[in-house]
């Protein structure tokens, strides 16, 4: 067999990604409706922008895919015009990378919930590092980035983490993934059946 | 929407270049802690973003508005919350003082600094130069490339079929939940069957490509060609200079003293 991801595999997962990258966009509008409550619960709702992720690898379960698709639609994002511009590109690739470190700690055979979370919380904490280069959050009070901190994990926990779970199980009962997963042992044996 | 624009220098460079470019001064920038130096900066990508983009004036202005937010989103938790000694305002749990004033106004003029980088970079190159562009400057796998164009396109596509499901809901009666619930039953009717969709189209794609011999070598013919031209060595200059002079003039003349 080839290694590495074939077209079908890259197109598909950068058309999620891009679809995502919509959800993105109009997150923003979302994000900033949220801020004026202050106490940062806006960072609740932060950890949407982590599920191109999960979503991609669960629904594919095939090695790069997770960040490829963060990537993608960072990118998406990006062309549409986010208004935060070169940084979610920056973010993007951060938070892929780290999700993508999660799958591949598990070797790329875990699809369950928890390992969905594990991935959520790597990207939150790249994004966190991101965020101690470029909102220097460092110099916040103590009880304030506390604050901050609790409340992005818990959004990434519960968007990228259990959200994307539960989508791509819905997503399962239509069928679609069929397509595109990598062919099991059980595939083969229901070819012997006579 | 009327997104045309006229064609300036910043169009006819090289957008892998660009790209690189802009990338390697925000990188500069996660460096730069002097709230002057960074002001300068930003005037100075300011200034190519008002002047060069090609695109007119009151839609440069209605562009800028999302700006002022960041600038202000960004700036103000650090202002209000963020440590310091010289105290200057206190009231519960909001503590002002310089340090975080300071530091407030430089994360703000970081974030400003990105947004515009990054919309000035996407009002002056189109998506598909820039995949071709990478294809033969970056050597960016085609199959990527053209994943990422055929993509692009698709995104017109899923907004049609937003509106289709949005009508198909409104034709059919459904009924209007409130609260939390309504929004759990929205994001699932909206969200599988764009998803779905999308999955099985960006597979027929592939299958078609791959069935017309698409060939993920290298030494393909492109239908549009790049190259590197004046611009480029203009665009490298600008930013040199940028950074130069924001530094003398920083040093020599500062707005505020820290």
């Amino acid at each position: 067999m080839r290694k590495g991801l074939k077209l079908t595999d890259i197109l598909v997962t950068i058309v999620i990604a891009v679809a995502f990258g919509i959800v993105y966009i109009l997150w923003g509008s979302i994000y900033y409706s949220v801020k004026p409550l202050g106490l940062h619960v806006d960072q609740l709702i932060y950890g949407m922008w982590f599920i191109a992720g999960p979503v991609a690898f669960l629904v594919m379960r095939k090695p790069g895919v997770a960040l490829l698709a963060e990537i993608a639609a960072a990118s998406g994002e990006f062309f549409l015009g986010s208004p935060w511009g070169l940084t979610v590109l920056l973010y993007g690739v951060v938070q892929g990378l780290f999700a993508e470190l999660v799958f591949m700690a598990f070797r790329y055979k875990k699809f369950n919930m928890s390992v969905a979370v594990l991935a959520a919380i790597a990207s939150c904490v790249g994004s966190v590092l991101m965020d101690f280069a470029y909102g220097e959050i460092g110099a916040l009070s103590l009880w304030n980035l506390l604050l901050f901190m609790i409340a992005r994990f818990i959004g990434s926990i519960f968007f990228a983490g259990v959200f994307a779970y539960y989508l791509v199980k819905v997503l399962e009962a239509t069928g679609v993934t069929n397509l595109v997963r990598p062919v099991s042992s059980k595939d083969y044996a229901a070819l012997d059946q006579k | 929407m009327n997104v045309s624009s006229a064609e300036t220098w910043l169009h006819k460079i090289n957008p892998s270049l660009k790209l690189f470019v802009l990338i390697v001064l925000c990188m500069v920038a996660l460096f730069i802690k002097d709230l002057n130096y960074m002001i300068n900066v930003t005037m100075g990508v300011l200034l190519l973003f008002l002047c060069f983009s090609g695109h007119p004036l009151n839609r440069i202005l209605l562009l800028s508005i999302p700006f002022c937010f960041i600038f202000l989103s960004t700036s103000s938790a650090m202002i209000l919350f963020g440590q310091g000694e010289t105290l200057w305002f206190k009231w519960g749990l909001i503590s002002i003082t310089e340090e975080s004033f300071m530091r407030g106004l430089l994360v703000g003029f970081r974030a400003l600094l990105f947004a515009v980088l990054g919309l000035t970079f996407s009002l002056t190159t189109r998506p598909v130069n820039l995949f071709y562009s990478l294809m033969q400057q970056v050597k960016l796998k085609p199959k990527y490339a053209y994943s990422f164009m055929a993509a692009l396109r698709l995104i017109p596509i899923m907004l049609e079929e937003f509106q289709t499901i949005r009508n198909a809901m409104r034709v059919r009666g459904v009924e209007r939940k409130k609260g939390i619930r309504s929004l759990y039953f929205k994001m699932k009717a909206y969200s599988i069957p764009l998803l779905s969709g999308s999955i099985r189209r960006a597979h027929r794609i592939a299958v078609a490509m791959e069935a017309k011999r698409f060939s993920d070598t290298r030494n393909r013919t492109y239908y549009y060609e790049f190259g590197f031209s004046k611009n480029d060595h203009g665009f490298i200059l600008y930013f040199v200079i940028l950074l130069l002079a924001g530094l003398y003039l920083s040093v020599q003349f500062p707005y505020l003293s820290i």
